[in-house]
C-alpha cells in the first residue's frame, strides 16, 4: 500500500495549494485524482515521488519511506528531444535495474511504435504512448500518471485506455490525474475529489453506481458546481 | 470489440447481463469454456477487478462453474438456462408494459401492433 499522510504545500506567499492531503493507493487498483485546474493534482504526484519538496506530510510505501517502488509518468516529454525511441529504451535499460525489456518490446508492438522514430517528431498521441510505455516497463508496483490523455484524439485515447484492461495492471496500484473522465470512467476503481487543497470526497466507483446510480461525471458536477 | 457502457450502472452487472443474453440464446452453449478473467477484461475493455467481480457473482448465481486449474465453463444445468431466459423476458416485458401504460394505449391495439412488427422483423431477418 502507498500511504500519503497530511501533505501540505504553499508556493511563495500565496494561499496553500495542498492543505493536509491524506489518502492511500492499494495494489491492483486504479485510482483517479480529480480536481479543477490549479487544485494541485500534479503537485501531489510530484510530491509523492519527491520531485517537489513538501512543507509537511509523509509518504509510506509498503511500510518504508523508500520511493524506489514508485514510477512517475509526467504529462510532458522528459527524454532529450534528439533521441529516437530506440535510444530512449536503451537508456532506460542501462540506467534502471528494474527495467523490463520484454514489457517494453510488447508495448512497442501493441502501440505500433517504431524505434527509429525521433521523439520530438512524434505526434502528441504517440508521445503519450511512449511516456506510458516508459512507466509501465519499469517493474514497480506503484505507478503515477499525470494527465495521460491530455490533448489526444478519441481513438488514441481508446488505444491507451486499453492498458487499464490488460494484464499489465496486475499487481499495480495506479494513481492517475485526468480531466478526460468520460471515456475511461468505467475502468476506474476509485475516485478522489480535490478542492481548496483538501480531499472533499472519495468513492469506490462501482459502489457509487450501484448504490447511488451516479456516474463519476454526475458526482463531479455535484461537487464542483455547488 | 469493447463494450459500450452505461456509466450510471455498475460495470460488473453489465458484464453479467452480457453473459446472460448469450446464455439465454445459447450463443454460449451449456458446458462451453469461457475466456479467463484476464482475457475477458481485455476483450470487453474492462478493469480486471471488474472481470473478477463479475465472474465471482456469476459463480454464486451458478451461471458458470469454476474448478481449480481449468477454464471456467457455462453451467450445464438446463434449468438455469431456462431461468435466465425467463428473467430476461420478464425484464423486457415489464419495461415495455411500463412505457405502454405511460401513453395509455389499449392492450388489443398493442398486441396487434406487436404481432405485425414482429413478423416484419422476422421476414427482414430471413431476407438479410
Amino acid at each position: 500500500m502507498l500511504e500519503v499522510h497530511g501533505l501540505k504545500k504553499r508556493f511563495g506567499r500565496k494561499r496553500p495549494v495542498l492543505n493536509g492531503v491524506s489518502f492511500s493507493i492499494k495494489p491492483d487498483t486504479l485510482t483517479c485524482l480529480i480536481g479543477l485546474n490549479g487544485e494541485g493534482k500534479s503537485t501531489i504526484l510530484k510530491g509523492i515521488v519527491g520531485l517537489i519538496p513538501m512543507d509537511a506530510g509523509s509518504i509510506i510505501v509498503d511500510g518504508t519511506t523508500s520511493r524506489e517502488k514508485i514510477a512517475f509518468v509526467p504529462d510532458v516529454q522528459t527524454m532529450p528531444s534528439y533521441m529516437t525511441i530506440g535510444d530512449a529504451l536503451t537508456y532506460m535499460n542501462d540506467y534502471y535495474s528494474d527495467w523490463n525489456e520484454q514489457t517494453a518490446d510488447e508495448l512497442m508492438a501493441t502501440f505500433k511504435l517504431l524505434s527509429t522514430d525521433k521523439i520530438n517528431e512524434l505526434s502528441k498521441g504517440n508521445q503519450a504512448k511512449v511516456n506510458l510505455l516508459l512507466g509501465f516497463a519499469l517493474d514497480r508496483p506503484y505507478l503515477l500518471l499525470d494527465e495521460p490523455f491530455a490533448g489526444i484524439d478519441l481513438f488514441t485515447k481508446e488505444q491507451i485506455a486499453w492498458i487499464f484492461s490488460s494484464h499489465y495492471m496486475e499487481g499495480r496500484g495506479i494513481l492517475m490525474t485526468t480531466h478526460e473522465i468520460v471515456e475511461v470512467e468505467h475502468l476506474i476503481d476509485r475516485v478522489i475529489f480535490l478542492q481548496d487543497g483538501q480531499i472533499i470526497d472519495e468513492h469506490d466507483t462501482e459502489e457509487m453506481r450501484e448504490i447511488h446510480g451516479k456516474s463519476v461525471q454526475d458526482r463531479m458536477r455535484e461537487v464542483y458546481q455547488r | 470489440m469493447p463494450m459500450q457502457f452505461d456509466q450510471r450502472s455498475p460495470v460488473y452487472l453489465q458484464v453479467i447481463r452480457w453473459f446472460k443474453e448469450r446464455i439465454a440464446t445459447e450463443e454460449l452453449e451449456r458446458g462451453q469454456e469461457i475466456p479467463s478473467r484476464r482475457e475477458i477484461a481485455a476483450q470487453l475493455g474492462i478493469n480486471p477487478n471488474t472481470a473478477q467481480k463479475a465472474y465471482k457473482e456469476m459463480e454464486e448465481q451458478h451461471l458458470i462453474t469454476t474448478e481449480r486449474n481449468v477454464p471456467s465453463k457455462i453451467t450445464t444445468d438446463p434449468e438455469i438456462v431456462s431461468k435466465v431466459r425467463t428473467e430476461l423476458l420478464n425484464e423486457a416485458v415489464e419495461q415495455f408494459v411500463h412505457s405502454i401504460q405511460a401513453i395509455q394505449v389499449p392492450l388489443e391495439e398493442v398486441v396487434t401492433k406487436i404481432e405485425h412488427l414482429y413478423e416484419t422483423k422476422e421476414r427482414g431477418k430471413i431476407d438479410a
